[in-house]
Parts: structure tokens; sequence; C-alpha cells
């Protein structure tokens, strides 16, 4: 267990890696997905189910399109087939491929590992996040939507500037 | 239902729903007038409410928020000092008729909301809420400058990695905290011997704190920041969000003393920072970024009395945060009633020489300002710097006390330094003051220079008791505690 969770922490880190140091937005978007998966892997190993499962499907999943729908709209100019052709070597999705192959024999091999448990407790349901948060501490989900606030203001503010002084 | 569980001071609420109303109106009309009095009033309203709050307090360690007269006395001076800072840009804000900036008061309203979360919270839930919120609407208003916009661009940009670095740091202590004590109540867990992670967590907490408060080792990015904003928003990060970290920091050591483990790094820590500070801003010709260093020194000497818990430390914390505040921004007010030219920067410090032939009102009260923060009698300085002497005289603090004398020393050299350029001969153009007369920035001058001049003879008013004294627990004192002369 140890050293699985160790091995996708890694993965994670290289994953991280690998984005900032990315020239081209969609192929830091690909580390970042593997980087996402691998941190929703720890979080299963940890015994958080659900924080897993939301970071993928949040994160790995809603967030991303959202990303590469962002790209899509902002890099107009070039004619878009042979901007994807430039964007879709093996090279570029080899490294990503390599790292969530390495994350699916993990999964693979820790499902086949597992222990047969008879009574199917969960340790924490959605249910129980939900009442959580809307009960004591919706105050918190209040202040979180602020600092959603200011970073939607804060990001608009700047990139209207940009747009304005091209 | 759940309307029982809550408990929030009033200035949340308030501060929250100004937010919604300028959305709403700038969603509807794009109006900067408009828009800088909704923020102007809910800041108003927010002071109103101070001494109110929703629902019941709860039992000890189970509430987010708390009310009491230390969270009360600085967020008194947060809103205060963002008032100021509304008031100073307010000018700049219009001089600039194709780009309306109506984000700026949304943002100004939002960092504020951010400061007053964390001066008021018991919890480490919306305290890193409030210091992300306030760092995030931070970065919006470090880039609101019309003109110099690939400075600020920059400047906001080291400021969202540093500030990055700085949450994680803090938010790896907190995790580590929750994992020894299994609660997020605001205090240290409880360290043992043979188990060092709360002491790791601690450390952390502390180190992520001095990263915001820019203390020594951590201080490299005050100077850059500021000096590539705008000078309100300059005064907005050396004042308000300083006096929101600060007071966070005083809340989560309580009063007692603070834990064996942390002498030695805090001990460093505020001799680096009185030192590096004076010694830095020796060289600046830069009146923004002399006051960035001039600010890092004052938060070494404001360590030292929250270092030494006694009889005289809520005096001193309390009084030199008033002084701080209010000098700090009596500069930022007077560099606001220059203008700005495209191509010039006019912090320069050279370029203020003869000043005192050419406006003699505010290079007097320059002077004062200055003359306060060097801690020098005529002004509330004076007696802050006293107090905090005397907190490190009754701890029997030597070496610290010794460092604030060498430190104040050099500190003089600077602050002369611009007041004598300030009189020198006028045989260069002096800076070109803004044409026509700006009513607000004089009130704003003549209100910050009385508060310095009065407090600094009858230091006495301005003396709240804030923060229960650590021996003797006496939370019945009858007095005001909002009574400031300031609301006058």
């Amino acid at each position: 267990m140890n050293t699985l969770a160790l091995l996708s922490g890694s993965l994670t880190l290289l994953g991280a890696i690998m984005v900032i140091t990315r020239r081209v937005a969609v192929h830091a978007v690909l580390y970042l997905v593997v980087t996402l998966l691998a941190l929703a892997t720890v979080f299963a190993l940890l015994g958080a189910p659900f924080a897993a499962v939301l970071e993928v499907i949040i994160y790995a999943g809603a967030i991303m399109v959202l990303f590469v729908f962002v790209i899509m709209m902002l890099n107009l100019g070039q004619p878009d087939r042979e901007r994807e052709k430039e964007w879709l070597r093996p090279r570029i999705w080899g490294g990503p491929a390599l790292l969530s192959t390495i994350l699916c024999a993990e999964l693979i091999y820790s499902l086949s590992t597992l222990p047969q448990q008879t009574d199917s407790f969960s340790p924490l349901s959605a249910r129980d996040v939900g009442l959580s948060l809307f009960g004591p501490y919706v105050l918190m989900v209040e202040l979180v939507s602020f600092l959603l606030l200011a970073g939607l203001v804060t990001a608009f503010h700047i990139g209207r500037h940009r747009m304005e002084n091209r | 239902m759940i309307t029982h569980d809550l408990f929030l001071p009033l200035p949340l609420p308030i501060l929250s729903l100004g937010t919604m109303l300028l959305l709403g109106s700038i969603a509807w009309h794009r109006s900067l007038t408009r828009s800088l009095a909704i923020g102007f009033f809910t800041l108003v309203l927010a002071l109103g409410g101070l001494n109110y709050h929703l629902g019941s307090p709860q039992v000890e360690g189970a509430s987010l928020f708390v009310h009491d007269r230390w969270g009360n006395y600085t967020a008194l001076l947060i809103l205060l000092s963002s008032l100021c800072i509304l008031l100073m840009s307010w000018r700049d804000l219009h001089h600039d008729k194709t780009h309306p900036m109506d984000e700026y008061p949304l943002l100004l309203v939002l960092g504020t909301l951010g400061a007053i979360t964390m001066v008021f919270s018991t919890n480490y839930l919306p305290f890193f809420l409030g210091v992300e919120i306030q760092a995030l609407s931070l970065m919006g208003l470090v880039a609101s400058r019309p003109y110099y916009f690939a400075q600020a661009t920059e400047a906001s940009m080291k400021y969202l990695i540093l500030s990055g670095v700085s949450s994680a740091i803090l938010l790896f202590g907190i995790g580590l905290a929750y994992a020894t004590t299994g609660s997020l109540y605001f205090s240290p867990p409880p360290a043992s011997p043979d188990n060092t992670i709360p002491a790791i967590a601690t450390i952390m907490i502390l180190v992520g704190v001095f990263f915001k408060l820019s203390a020594v080792p951590f201080h490299m990015w005050l100077p850059d920041v500021m000096e590539g904003s705008p000078p309100p928003v300059a005064a907005f990060m050396a004042v308000v969000s300083k006096i929101a970290i600060f007071s966070s920091l005083v809340r989560y050591f309580g009063t007692e003393e603070t834990p064996v483990y942390l002498h030695g790094i805090l001990f460093t820590v505020i001799i680096l920072t009185i030192l590096g500070g004076n010694i830095l801003a020796l060289r600046q010709t830069n009146l923004i970024r002399l006051l960035a260093y001039s600010s890092i020194a004052h938060v070494g000497y404001l360590l030292i009395a929250f270092f030494s818990p006694g009889q005289l430390r809520s005096e001193a914390i309390t009084l030199y945060l008033a002084a701080y505040a209010a000098s700090t921004l009596g500069i930022f007010a007077i560099i606001c009633a220059f203008s700005w030219a495209e191509n010039s920067n006019g912090s320069h410090i050279p370029k203020w020489k003869g000043l005192f032939y050419t406006r003699p009102f505010l290079a007097t009260t320059l002077s004062l300002m200055l003359l306060s923060l060097a801690g020098i009698p005529p002004g509330i300085g004076f007696f802050a710097k006293f107090e905090v002497a005397a907190t490190g005289v009754e701890r029997q603090q030597t070496l610290l006390l010794a460092t604030l004398v060498v430190g104040s020393i050099i500190g003089l050299y600077y602050y002369l330094y611009v007041i004598r350029t300030l009189m020198g001969a006028q045989n260069t153009p002096s800076l070109p003051v803004k044409e026509g007369h700006s009513p607000e920035l004089t009130t704003l001058i003549v209100v910050l220079t009385l508060i310095v001049v009065v407090g600094g003879i009858f230091p006495a008013r301005m003396i709240p008791q804030v923060l229960p004294s650590p021996t003797s627990p006496q939370n019945g004192l009858i007095n005001d505690p909002v009574h400031e002369p300031e609301n006058s």
C-alpha cells in the first residue's frame, strides 16, 4: 500500500513539473490531467474515496474541459487543422500516455489485491459532505464563493487590459 | 433549521451585501462615481455595524467566528484605512476617462472583506479563506494601473507566485495541525517532547504568517510589489493586510507566553527584521520602496511587543498599530496629491527637492508623518515606540531592546534624509502638482495630521484596553471598546 501511495505521489510531482515546463498550453493541460488523476489515486489510497471521485469528476473532468475550451477560444489565427496536427504529435502525447498507463496498471493491481470486504461500510458519503457543507459550514461556502468572485474579477480585469493593449 | 448555528459579526454580511450591490450596479451600467459611492457607503455602514453581530455566540471551540474587543479594534483600523484608501484613489481613478475602472472599488471592498474575515476568525477555515480572498483581490488591485501597465502586471505576477508559496506553507502547517489535534480551532497544537509534528505545524504556520507580514528572511517581495502598484494599493498592502495578519497572529498565540521551541526563531526573525528593514532602506531613492523597507522594520518593532507578553503589551500593540496606520496612510495620501506624469515616476526622492518653498503645507505634513514614523516626540509614533520599548523592559529582553535602539538610529538617518531633501534649495523644477484642488485629499491629510499630532500629545486617550492582560484577565472593563478620536 505504501509503495503504491509513494508511486502515485511521485507521478503527481512529475506531472506537475511537466505542466509548468511545457511551452504549449494544450501539452500542459495533458500533463495536468495526469497529475490530477494521480492525485485522485493518492486520495483513494489514503482512504478518502469521496475526495478521489470528486477530484476525477470535477477537476480532471469538468475543469479540464473548460481549460481546453478557453485555449481553443483564445488561440485564434492559425487554421485549426494545421494547429491540431502540430499539437498532436506522438512525441507530445507519449509522455502523458506513459504516465497514465503506469497509473492504470497501479489501479488494476490494487483492484486485484483488494481485500474482500463483506460489510461495505462507507466512511463518508456525499450526503454527509453535503449536510456538513450546508449545515455548520454554510458560511464557509459563502466565503468560498466570494473567493471565486475575487479571482474572477481579477482575471477579467487583467485580461481586459491585455485585450485593449493589443 | 441551521440559522441558530450561525454566528457572525455584522461587518461581514454588510461587506458581502455591498459587494453584491456593486456587482449588480456594474452589470447594469458602468459608472465609476456610483461604484465608488457604493463602496464608500458599504465601508461606512460596516463601520457602523462593528458593535453588532448576527446569531448568538457558541461555546468555545465550536464556532467559526468570535466577536471581541481585539477583533473590533483591528477591524475598526482596517475599515478606517480602507476608507482612506478609497478616498486617496478617487481622483486617480477619475483621471483616466477611457478605461473606467469599476472593478477597483469592488476589489477594494472584497479585500476589506477578506481582512475582516481574518480578524474575526477563530477557526483555520475562515482564516485561510480570508487570507486568500484578500490576496486575490489585492492581485487585481496591483494590476489596476492604466499607465505603467507592464510593471503593474509584473508586480502582480510576483505577488501571485510568492503569495501562493506562502499560502502553500501555511496550508501544510494547518494540515499537520489538524492531523495531530483533529480540530480546526485557531490555536497552536499542544506540543509534547516525544512528538515533533505539532511543533513543525506551528513553525510552518508561523513561516506562512511571516511571509505575509514580510518579516526579514521572507521580505523580498514587498518592495518590488509595492513599487509596481499604484500608491493607494501600496498603502493597502502596507497597512490593511499587515494589520489583518498581525491581528490573526496575536489571536493565534493568545495572550499567554509563546511556546518555548519558538523563542529562538522569533528572536532571530525580530533582530533580522529590524536590522534588515532599516539597513536596506538606507540607500533607497524611491519613496515607496523606502516606505516598504520602513514598514518591514516597523513589523519588527511590533513583533517585539508581540514577543513580550506582559501588562503593557495590549497598550503597546494597540497604540503602535494606530500610529503606524495613521502615519503611513498620511504619507501615501501626500504621495497621491502629486500628479503622476505618464513618463516619470513621482516617488523618486530627489524630485521632491525644495518642496518646503513650493508647497509648504504638504511638506510640513509629510515631515510630521516621517518624524512620527521615526519616533520623534511631536508625532504619535514616539509614544508607540516608547510603549514597545516598555514591554521589552518589562520582560528583560535586553538584546531586542538594543536592536530596537540601533534600528531606530539607522531609521532616523533615512527619514531625516527625506526631510532634508524637502528643505533643499530649489534649483530643480519640483514635482508637478495636480491641477485643480482635490478637497478629499486635503481633508484626508488634515485629519491624519491631526490624529498624528493630537495622538502624540494625548496618547492615553487613544489606548482602549483591547487585549486581556495575561496574568490578570480583566474582561469586565467598562470602557468603550472602540472609542477612538478618529471617529470624530
